[in-house]
């Protein structure tokens, strides 16, 4: 019994209820447990038909009675079959209330249980934490800004509603390292105000800080993702790999800025797009001379696109300077004519000035055709020449045909000879070349062989630690959320004892059944021997009346004998009745004996004196109310 | 120009030598997008017209260093009205916060098309219920962007829900390829 009093406990705790330590079994319950746990197990059940219940018992005798009518009308109303009255909860017996609480505990919702076992995951554990919060803070009520207290100011106060908007914030970075000029440091130590002092608003620190952290993180990893990719494959240090791609990016948007510039020259008129362009172009030049010198945007332009030396610079300032000085000696009509002369002459110019590029384009064409055909003359002028010397030669040499004939053959034959020796001398030389460039070109594969393994290393190795930190995290988290289920858990209450206390119990009962049936054999073996044992003695006397009979009536102490027999035989049968008898006594007096346990253990004594009193109780509080309807 | 200029950044030679430093970083830290000196600190030593001038032309002065990288002679040209001192003290403060100046004018030049995103705030919300349903339990995503457009920030404020984030992850996810394509 107190195993079940014990898991009984337990599951009216989860319900709700509050019961001392101190308690251990059903016997020990009051008549307030009782009642608190029957409401609150009937308001888990069934939440519309307990609503109109308190739990606390109420002090009022009538009050009572009422209160246990209607929680047995209720427990009735659930199904339950055995005897349930107000008596049952006022004025309890052990065995009643155990089934009646069994009954109510095998009624409670499973899942409701189940659930707090079960393994969250952890969409469950945040919406379920996502629910107690704002249960818990609708529970609160709206306190004015002066009242609040640390936890209210936090979920009241208006700072939630303040957008996240970070802003850039100045921070020192590693003072240790090397590469960081003293002015910077200095500035660090000086002048760096806190982070908190950065900002306007002291609402936006966290968004600020928030976001600077992101930025740092993110800026890494891209650079790591990038490197891997791109980075490793092109076997250059991180350095040149940054340099290189700084180059090539500087030169991309250097060839769109100027291809865009030269289509501003050539259609000289400002669609909305370039206009765009040509703003953004002004922007880029200090703030200060923008307004000055509008006309000359091109002139902006150029200045971007093109490295400007720096008397043009001067010569600008110069001028920007001047109609600053004038604006501010004169008046602004001057200024006024001034500025469209100026315009004016800035067009002449710029129109001039296009004229002459014109002009300069076409010189430089009928230049370079002019180059060209010199060139070409030139090249024919050198190829008569050549043939001109050797038809002289041939005229020298004419007269003497013969012998400069063969002079000419033993020449021809000793360069001929050269040629042959040469080539030869060449072979060797190229064969010893070949030979080194293929042992080169070998030892070169076998290196680029050895770098792309290496390379192959590096990024399997990379994958890797990818991977180990991955797995970490994730080890991490379900460790994380492992411990949190744990703490969440019950501790008292362990699944696998009860499993191992039912399987006992079960293991328990067999032995009993099987002791039953032993005993049960038993006894249908001693019937059957009491059986045989009767037969036996009944035949052997019928026997032995027949021959004692027969022999009675010719001799008189046989007839005395005869008689002495018939009185034993009736002895015996009354001793055999009087033993049967006993034993039903015996059985009556133990049945007697359980169903006074049975009414000791109803408590009905005490039961009795607290209904006389409960009773006086009514009966005053009767009087009580006649003598207030008297006086009324 | 040039001699108003040399006028303005002269003006800080009004400023006594110890309060310089602080000065100069407060307008630097104007130019990296924190707040600006403030007139009420510096009162007691130039008017009004004084304090235009030289807030206006010692950032214009600033921005001109950085932005184009000019050589030594240069600055010392522009710098020639103010004591040695006081130029000393101006390239210190120049060199320190050097790396900070340039990361802002680099932000200004990215910043170029004609409207930009500035900034963009998220939250996200859990509708508990509808005007038709009594439980509804929807996250809703509520996106902030502020594009500036022409100089002025027209906030735009879209609500999604979770399909139609991910067309939206989706179509940013594309329109990031493309870039990075570009480099």
């Amino acid at each position: 019994m107190e195993e079940v009093d014990r898991i009984l406990i337990h599951s009216l705790r989860t319900c709700g209820t509050e019961i001392p330590e101190e308690v251990q079994s059903v016997r020990q319950f009051t008549t307030e447990i009782i009642v608190e746990a029957v409401v609150r197990c009937l308001r888990v059940i069934n939440p519309s038909v307990a609503s109109n219940l308190s739990h606390v018992l109420p002090p009022g005798m009538s009050a009572r009675f009422r209160i246990g009518t209607s929680l047995a009308q209720a427990c009735q109303d659930l199904g339950y079959n055995g005897e349930v009255g107000y008596q049952t909860f006022l004025y309890s017996s052990e065995p009643d209330i155990r089934a009646l609480l069994i009954f109510l505990a095998e009624k409670l919702p499973r899942h409701s249980q189940e659930d707090a076992h079960q393994p969250a995951g952890k969409s469950a554990v945040l919406q379920r934490e996502i629910a107690s919060k704002i249960k818990q803070q609708l529970s609160v009520p709206w306190i004015p800004p002066m009242c609040r207290t640390a936890a209210a100011e936090r979920s009241q106060s208006m700072c939630l509603s303040h957008r996240f908007q970070g802003q850039l914030l100045s921070l020192a970075g590693d003072h240790s390292a090397k590469s960081i000029p003293p002015e910077r440091r200095e500035y660090w130590e000086k002048y760096l105000p806190l982070v908190n002092m950065q900002l306007p608003h002291s609402y936006t620190l966290v968004a600020s800080l928030l976001e600077r952290n992101v930025l740092d993180i993110s800026a890494v990893q891209e650079w790591e993702a990038e490197w891997k990719s791109q980075g490793l494959a092109s076997r250059l240090s991180a350095e040149e790999y940054r340099s290189r791609k700084r180059q090539r990016l500087q030169k991309r948007i250097q060839d769109q800025l100027r291809q865009c510039n030269q289509q501003l020259l050539e259609n000289n008129t400002l669609s909305a797009a370039t206009q765009d362009f040509v703003d953004m172009l002004k922007s880029f030049t200090v703030e200060g001379e923008t307004d000055q010198n509008k006309g000359s945007r091109f002139t902006h332009a150029k200045k971007f696109t093109h490295q400007q030396d720096p008397q043009v610079l001067n010569e600008q300032m110069q001028r920007a300077a001047e109609s600053l000085s004038r604006k501010d000696a004169q008046n602004a009509d001057t200024e006024e004519q001034e500025l469209t002369s100026l315009q004016q002459q800035i067009e002449l110019i710029e129109q001039e000035i296009q004229g002459l590029t014109e002009s300069v384009k076409v010189l430089h064409l009928t230049l370079s055709q002019v180059e060209e055909e010199t060139s070409k003359m030139q090249q024919g002028c050198k190829e008569k020449e050549d043939v001109v010397r050797v038809k002289k030669r041939a005229v020298e040499l004419l007269p003497d045909a013969e012998n400069n004939l063969t002079k000419l053959q033993a020449m021809i034959d000793s360069s001929t000879q050269r040629l042959v020796n040469l080539a030869g001398q060449w072979e060797s030389h190229r064969v010893r070349l070949v030979e080194e460039y293929r042992e080169l070109r070998r030892v070169h594969q076998e290196k680029e062989d050895e770098s792309s393994r290496w390379m192959k290393d590096v990024k399997d190795l990379y994958d890797k630690i990818r991977a180990s930190a991955d797995e970490a995290k994730r080890k991490e988290e379900l460790y994380k959320q492992l411990v949190s289920e744990y703490e969440s858990l019950p501790k008292e209450v362990s699944r696998a004892a009860y499993t191992q206390r039912i399987l006992e119990i079960v293991s328990n009962i067999k032995k009993q059944k099987e002791d039953i049936t032993k005993i049960l054999s038993d006894t249908k073996e001693l019937q059957k021997e009491i059986n045989s044992l009767t037969g036996k003695v009944d035949r052997t006397f019928v026997v032995t009346d027949e021959l004692v009979f027969k022999d009675a009536k010719k001799d008189e102490t046989v007839r005395k004998a005869y008689k002495y027999l018939a009185a034993l035989h009736e002895n015996c049968a009354q001793l055999i009745q009087t033993i049967q008898d006993t034993g039903t006594i015996l059985r009556e007096i133990r049945d007697l004996e359980e169903q006074i346990e049975t009414e000791t253990a109803k408590k009905t004594l005490s039961n009795l004196q607290k209904i006389l009193e409960d009773y006086k109780a009514i009966k005053q509080e009767n009087t009580l109310l006649l003598g207030r309807v008297r006086e009324a | 120009m040039e001699g108003l200029q040399l006028q303005g950044l002269g003006l800080l030679s009004k400023l006594p030598i110890d309060r310089c430093p602080q000065f100069l970083h407060n307008v630097i830290d104007g130019i990296c997008g924190q707040a600006y000196p403030r007139f009420q600190d510096y009162g007691g030593v130039w008017n009004l017209k004084e304090w235009l001038q030289v807030l206006q032309d010692t950032e214009a002065f600033i921005r001109a260093v950085v932005g184009k990288d000019e050589p030594q002679e240069q600055l010392d040209n522009q710098l020639n009205e103010l004591t040695a001192e006081y130029q000393g003290v101006i390239l210190k403060c120049m060199k320190g916060r050097k790396p900070e100046i340039k990361d802002a004018l680099l932000q200004k030049v990215c910043a170029m098309s004609s409207a930009y995103l500035q900034d963009f705030d998220w939250q996200l919300k859990l509708a508990m219920s509808s005007d038709k349903l009594s439980t509804l339990q929807l996250p809703l995503v509520n996106l902030d962007l502020d594009i500036v457009k022409n100089g002025t920030m027209t906030p735009i404020s879209i609500e999604m829900n979770k399909e139609e984030l991910q067309s939206l992850i989706n179509s940013l996810e594309a329109a990031n390829k493309v870039v990075s394509q570009l480099k």
